[in-house]
């Protein structure tokens, strides 16, 4: 009777580890509830307009990512939001880590334009330094967030390299590798937002 | 030996009465662990992720309802009825103790084993 109920308690034991290894499969398949294409596109056409004005109107440069940063942050986070409701999954957690994450390098940048205001940075070191800070935070990104973002940042990192051999257009051709790699983050890991499906009626 | 193999077995029936049976089918213990990661979800996505029918999510769902570890808010998008789920204070509690007791049974049991 003894022996019959702790073989009992390993069966149990048996049924417990095969019902969490169901649990993890289905935890893991809510992880992939993927970024909305369209926060791509818009940094894609963000970045590629911000970076080729460098070269092309570098007057406008400070102007231009005063206003288009945070609108874009905001348009990302209203985009997000929106994606999650439409997946059927919110996680206010969730954005707050993204918030964090994109809202500490904008920060960041923010602060770094304050040194060639100050005359301790020239604003061409300035612009090579914000591509490494977008290289890192991409980098992260993809470590902590999205996984394809890590390809990002090495592309990035090749921009930054890029940028000691390219003497005409330097500028507009990183904006082009960001853009395209933002495209190609879209197109092989994104997911669209999928149609809203109704809950069955009870009866 | 006899003594040891009673404390034994009685130490098994203390872990597998201190398992929630609400919590002891894997659908309804996978929707609240889902539900202690994430703020709400919706009964299309549960169903996507659980891979249940209409039906048995549904009951599994109302169940879970019933003893109060989950509520339901239903709202409209595109005109069309969604249902959000979200976990209850007692509900985590209960999920807690669950996996408590899931973790003292397995680690008895490799102990034993």
């Amino acid at each position: 009777m003894t022996m019959r109920k702790e073989e009992t308690g390993m069966g149990q034991s048996h049924k417990v580890r095969e019902d969490l290894g169901y649990v993890r499969d289905v935890v893991g398949r809510a992880e992939h509830s993927g970024t909305p294409r369209a926060i791509w596109y818009l940094w894609a056409v963000v970045g590629f307009i911000g970076f080729a004005l460098i070269d092309f109107a570098p007057q406008r440069v400070g102007p231009y990512w005063a206003v288009a940063g945070p609108i874009g942050f905001l348009a990302s986070a209203w985009l997000g939001a929106r994606h999650a409701r439409h997946v059927g999954q919110e996680s206010v957690r969730e954005g707050y880590a993204y918030m964090l994450h994109w809202g500490a390098m904008g920060a960041a940048i923010f602060l770094l334009a304050l040194l060639p205001a100050t005359g301790d940075m020239t604003s061409h070191a300035m612009a090579r330094v914000v591509v490494l800070i977008l290289a890192l935070s991409y980098f992260l990104a993809g470590v902590h967030l999205t996984p394809a973002l890590k390809w990002m940042g090495l592309m990035m990192t090749a921009g930054y390299g890029l940028l000691f051999f390219l003497d005409q257009y330097a500028w507009t051709i990183v904006g082009a590798i960001v853009a395209v790699g933002l495209i190609a983050v879209a197109h092989f890991t994104a997911k669209r937002p999928p149609r809203v499906a109704a809950t069955p009626q009870r009866t | 030996v006899t003594t040891g193999k009673r404390d034994g077995a009685a130490e098994i029936q203390e872990r597998l009465g201190a398992l929630d049976k609400l919590l002891e089918h894997r659908v309804r213990l996978a929707i609240c662990v889902l539900l202690s990661r994430y703020d709400r979800l919706s009964f299309s996505r549960l169903k996507d992720l659980t891979g249940e029918t209409d039906g048995s999510l549904g009951a599994h769902l109302r169940r879970l309802e019933e003893e109060r570890y989950v509520r339901v808010k239903k709202e409209f998008a595109d005109r069309k009825p969604v249902s959000w789920y979200a976990l209850t204070a007692a509900g985590r509690a209960a999920l807690t103790a669950h996996l408590h007791a899931m973790e003292a049974l397995i680690r008895g049991a490799d102990l034993a084993g």
